[in-house]
């Protein structure tokens, strides 16, 4: 059964490869936004409700990414199953990708896209046969619905454990903020904000609230519509109230000492341009979906509206205890162009609804496995009430696991789609030093 | 032996002293929280800092004890956000129980003071001068001015024989031995410097502000955040171009604490108003700064504390004393004795050298504070165009002919005489003219940071000049780079930040001079004028790694001070052991020439001719020829590094964080 799927998925994709030198059709924008309209994934022996464990892990190697397959043969961690639900995205994010069929193409190097107004650029299949397959994926990810056109983490706790001993050693409190400034679907003014002479494209912020150590440090993120120009990014310090420019050369660095780099954030935080983009293949993967209000919470950090974050279990408290389903996927493998790099290779299995980037397998400068990053995805309707309808597949929990380095960084997302919170003013360096002591 | 057991007792006491503040504390009932409704935010600290001083011992055993707390209001109609924010701190530094020898109480002696004069002994006990009562108006009353608790000037940082000036420093604690407090300036009693942050101006209230932010609507905001604050300009580490709102107290720690911990509180309207983008600028702001506080100077530390930028403190309180009780001052005068050579050692009578006074501004609306900032982002780069008129923070010394009417030893007559160094202390209006600027160059990995200013105001020390300053225009300037840069060899993981910043000053129409004593090759004879140089450059270089998830951060921070030819680097290792846990060991070494040797207008013959030399064309005409030593404007060239190179030290922190 599970080859019968494969060679389909294979087949629509190769079907799809030859035409994906056509502009996209309306039938696209169909499969790529609704691929769980007639049918849903299936492999043999899984069923929701039951669990993949030590026992059973070689019954489903082929639905298991690497990462995780290793971790549950070794006992780190099992695998929660239920069905395959669909997140449908935003009707404005399909409507602006219906209106921008047929006018989006890549320009000739990496990292220029052109006729690109709102939307999915690259709704068509990918295809093997297309040299910049994952280049369309990326551009897919970057220019993806994600959060919306904002969104606030608030709060966001992230912990640094030790693999070996459980021990956790730091807890971190952030608000984490996100704005589009340009391909807005949902928010007046769109597609862009006025005003916006650097031609910025999305402007990230990010506050730490606790401990007392980092207590008032800012990250300011500007990323430039073009992406061939880098970032901008300015972090203010609270023991030294000032802000100070950073060298966007740390984004491949440790952020704040945890197994994550800026670079990491969301699955991918970088430049397109700075990647060469693989496409790998189509496939059904087990992936971090579920219902937050069904998962098992803790009763750490409740917060006052009585909002409770998700469980973390397994090898070192590491891995979210949340339930998984088998979904499209497409594996893209992303290689740093920078010979300098700190990794050598990005293996992301990227969600072929929602385009988000679920699971991630990072490989050092050697080309053995460092760490691997689960993304949890929660359904908006079973999660805060502000956020259903929202059509935003909700990072709500991850972890980062430095396989190298027996240690693991895991976050618990208060994730709220809140115009409000989120005002184009606090992404501006002069908030840095308002805002800071 | 008396300093190992300072070593083993600070160890023991700093232990000790921890866990005697936690358990008064109740540790385990004391977090950081946040009240039910979310609106009001508590955080702070307990922390013992532990110094040992190479050849001294104990030199700050500090305890503190830090509360932030932050009140969010309902904002109403006309405010977006609402705030209180209130920092308390307050702190107990044992070394002036623990090393009262030193620094407390007991801190000093009866001392000795050269006397070159070759018919004479070579050192004479203070109130001993070999001209004293009897000769004309000199002397003075031993009975008022003890040779007790005293130091010799300048024998923390070079040696007291090279026939230079010297006098003595009473080293207690104010309330314990008053000579040479100078009232509301340089006065502190032994609780003041126990207790640093209870006293008058309640330093302890070490924040409280009201933080608000009015939105316009076409979008613009203005943030006011009124009431006791710091106010941080600028774009670099270390150096204060820019960031001179504040004033400093470098009597916690010289130059080598940071700066969010010595800026001395100010009550200050501060006023952004915020446009966003604004035509081409990606970011556009205007800041007002009203300081409205009543005038602080920077903290320079006093006669008898562990720590003195350029030794100041202990310079200007014997100063006082010398005007207030007489002093003797060491290879002074030339006597007319035939076969003889060198200076005696002299007792000046009271109201004769010395500083009379501290002229400290008082409040009315012309002595506050006001700066404008213009600051955005155009284009990718970060800049600010800076204005600030404000009190010069570090003191003048106005002296010879526009300082106190003083006694003329020779003749009795009172008044004012060019060229004597007898002084007043004034606080000078500066205005300031500046700007910064940073970038990132991509081809490099490197970001650059400009700032620079220009001020005009400024007062110098010059004696070339009857009234012994000049007021001079200045340029100073920082230029910052940072590159983080992977050494794999080191750590794999994680880049380690390379910074190196220059510093650069610039004294406009600097004033320094031969002598006939300098043109005739005369040893022990310096140019004459301002001893500050005229231009010199400091230079710092960080190089920072992380381990273990940033939990451990080893450092490595030294400085060069090009014309002073004096170094430092310390060394550090900041362990976070955990979420509420810290320590760092660290320890700071100079290097380098030390102190340096300038004019000290022991031959500016004030009082002529009984004062000429024979280098003195006119004896009767007064001006320096440029008879030098160490003391006391050596210190100017020395600079803050080279004037502490005996200060060589281990420092422990260990810090609990609730």
């Amino acid at each position: 059964m599970k080859n019968l799927i494969t060679s389909m998925i294979t087949g629509a994709v190769l079907g799809l490869g030859a035409t994906s030198a056509t502009a996209a059709d309306m039938n696209d924008v169909e499969k790529s936004f609704y691929p769980y309209k007639n049918s849903v994934p299936s492999h043999e022996g899984l069923s929701a409700g039951m669990t993949i464990n030590q026992s059973n892990v070689e019954q489903f190697k082929d639905i298991l990414d690497e990462g995780m397959y290793q971790f549950i043969k070794d006992g780190w961690t099992e695998m929660s199953v239920t069905d395959t639900m669909a997140f449908e995205l935003n009707t404005s994010y399909i409507e602006a990708t219906k209106n921008g069929m047929g006018k989006v193409s890549l320009g000739e190097k990496p990292g220029d896209i052109r006729g690109f107004v709102a939307g999915r650029p690259f709704p068509q299949e990918p295809s093997m046969d297309d040299p910049r397959a994952g280049e369309k994926l990326a551009w897919n990810y970057k220019y993806g619905y994600n959060w919306g056109d904002n969104a606030a983490i608030y709060p966001f706790y992230w912990k640094f454990r030790d693999l070996n001993s459980e021990k956790i050693e730091r807890t971190l409190k952030f608000n984490f903020h996100f704005l589009n400034l340009k391909h807005r679907v949902n928010d007046d003014p769109k597609p862009d904000l006025p005003k916006n002479p650097a031609n910025l494209f999305r402007g990230i912020y990010v506050q730490v609230l606790e401990p007392f150590d980092v207590k008032n440090t800012q990250l300011l993120i500007h990323r430039y519509e073009d992406d061939l120009k880098r970032d901008n990014a300015w972090l203010y310090l609270g023991f030294q109230r000032r802000v100070r420019r950073l060298a966007t050369g740390q984004i491949t660095d440790s952020f704040l000492g945890s197994d994550l780099m800026i670079e990491d954030f969301e699955g991918y935080n970088g430049r397109i341009s700075d990647m060469s983009w693989s496409y790998k293949g189509t496939k059904n993967v087990m992936l971090p979906f579920y219902k937050h209000n069904d998962q098992k919470l803790t009763e750490d950090h409740k917060t006052p509206d009585g909002f409770q974050f998700i469980e973390f279990g397994g090898k070192g408290g590491c891995f979210p205890q949340i339930d998984w389903q088998l979904r499209k996927v497409y594996v893209v493998e992303s290689a740093p162009v920078d010979p300098n790099h700190p990794i050598s290779k990005r293996v992301h299995y990227v969600d072929a609804e929602t385009f988000t980037l679920p699971r991630t397998v990072i490989y050092d400068r050697k080309g053995e496995l460092w760490k691997t990053f689960i993304i949890g995805q929660a359904h908006p309707d079973h999660h805060l009430p502000k956020n259903k309808g929202t059509g935003v597949s909700i990072d709500d929990s991850f972890m980062m696991l430095d396989v190298q380095g027996a240690h693991c960084t895991t976050g618990q997302f208060k994730g709220q789609v809140d115009p409000a919170l989120n005002p184009r003013k606090k992404f501006t360096v002069q908030n840095m030093r308002v805002t800071g002591k | 032996m008396t300093k190992i057991k300072h070593l083993k007792l600070g160890t023991k006491a700093a232990t000790m002293s921890m866990a005697a503040v936690l358990s008064f504390t109740g540790i385990s009932g004391v977090y950081a929280g946040t009240s039910a409704d979310g609106t009001l935010e508590w955080s702070g600290f307990l922390e013992n800092a532990t110094f040992l001083r190479k050849d001294v011992g104990l030199v700050k055993f500090r305890n503190t004890v830090q509360l932030e707390l932050v009140k969010q209001f309902s904002t109403g109609n006309t405010f977006s956000e609402l705030s209180f924010n209130v920092t308390f701190r307050g702190s107990y530094d044992g070394v002036y129980d623990l090393n009262k020898d030193d620094f407390g109480r007991n801190a000093g002696g009866p001392i000795e003071l050269q006397s070159t004069f070759s018919a004479g002994p070579p050192f004479v006990p203070h109130g001993g001068g070999l001209v004293s009562t009897g000769a004309f108006f000199f002397g003075f009353d031993v009975g008022a001015n003890p040779n007790e608790g005293l130091m010799v000037l300048g024998s923390d940082s070079h040696a007291n024989d090279q026939g230079g000036v010297s006098f003595g420093i009473p080293v207690r604690p104010c309330d314990v031995d008053s000579r040479g407090c100078i009232p509301g300036y340089l006065d502190l009693s032994l609780d003041n410097l126990r207790f640093p942050e209870f006293n008058s101006r309640m330093d302890f209230l070490r924040e409280a502000y009201i933080d608000g932010s009015i939105p316009f609507s076409n979008g613009h905001e203005l943030n006011i955040r009124l009431g006791r604050q710091q106010v941080v300009w600028g774009r670099t580490d270390l150096f204060r171009v820019l960031d001179v709102i504040n004033p400093v107290d470098f009597s916690r720690q010289n130059i080598y604490d940071e700066l969010e911990d010595i800026r001395i509180p100010q009550w200050i309207l501060n006023l952004d108003y915020r446009m966003g983008a604004v035509g081409s600028f990606d970011d556009l702001n205007l800041n007002l700064v009203w300081n409205f506080d009543k005038f602080r100077p920077n903290s320079l530390g006093q006669g008898g504390t562990p720590y003195q930028i350029l030794g100041a403190g202990g310079f200007f309180r014997g100063m006082k004393n010398c005007w207030d009780n007489g002093c003797t001052v060491a290879n002074f005068a030339g006597l007319p004795v035939p076969g003889t050579t060198g200076l005696a050692a002299t007792d000046f009578a009271p109201g004769t050298l010395g500083i009379r006074s501290a002229q400290l501004p008082e409040w009315k609306l012309d002595n506050t504070q006001i700066g404008f900032k213009v600051e955005g982002v155009k284009g990718g780069v970060g800049f600010s165009v800076n204005y600030l008129t404000y009190l010069s923070q570090l003191p003048s010394l106005r002296g010879g002919s526009v300082g106190p009417a003083a006694l003329n030893n020779f003749t009795g007559e009172v008044k004012q005489w060019p060229y004597l160094i007898a002084f007043d202390i004034a606080f000078p209006r500066i205005h300031l003219f500046g700007g910064s600027m940073d970038l990132y160059a991509d081809s490099i990995k490197s970001v650059f940071r400009v700032e620079a200013a220009y001020t005009t105001g400024e007062e110098f020390a010059n004696t070339l000049r009857p009234e012994l300053f000049s007021k001079n225009d200045v340029i100073r300037y920082v230029i910052g780079w940072d590159r983080d840069t992977f050494i794999p060899f080191l750590n794999k993981n994680k880049a380690f930040l390379f910074s190196a910043q220059l510093f650069g000053q610039h004294i406009l129409n600097h004033e320094l001079e031969d002598t006939p004593a300098t043109l005739a090759g005369i040893p022990g004879f310096t140019k004459a004028g301002i001893p500050d140089w005229k231009e010199n450059w400091i230079m710092t270089f960080l190089m920072k790694g992380w381990y273990m998830q940033n939990r451990l951060s080893p450092q490595l921070l030294s400085a060069y001070d090009f014309r002073a030819g004096a170094a430092v680097i310390s060394p550090s290792v900041d362990w976070l052991i955990n979420d509420d846990w810290r320590l760092i060991i660290a320890a700071n070494f100079k290097f380098g020439k030390g102190p340096r040797k300038f004019d000290d207008c022991r031959s500016c013959n004030p009082w002529g001719p009984f004062t000429a030399t024979p280098f003195h064309a006119d004896p009767f005409a007064a001006g320096s020829v440029g008879l030098g030593g160490f003391e006391p404007l050596g210190r100017f060239r020395a600079g803050p590094i080279g004037m502490a190179n005996r200060e060589d030290e281990i420092q422990i922190t260990l810090r609990y964080r609730f």
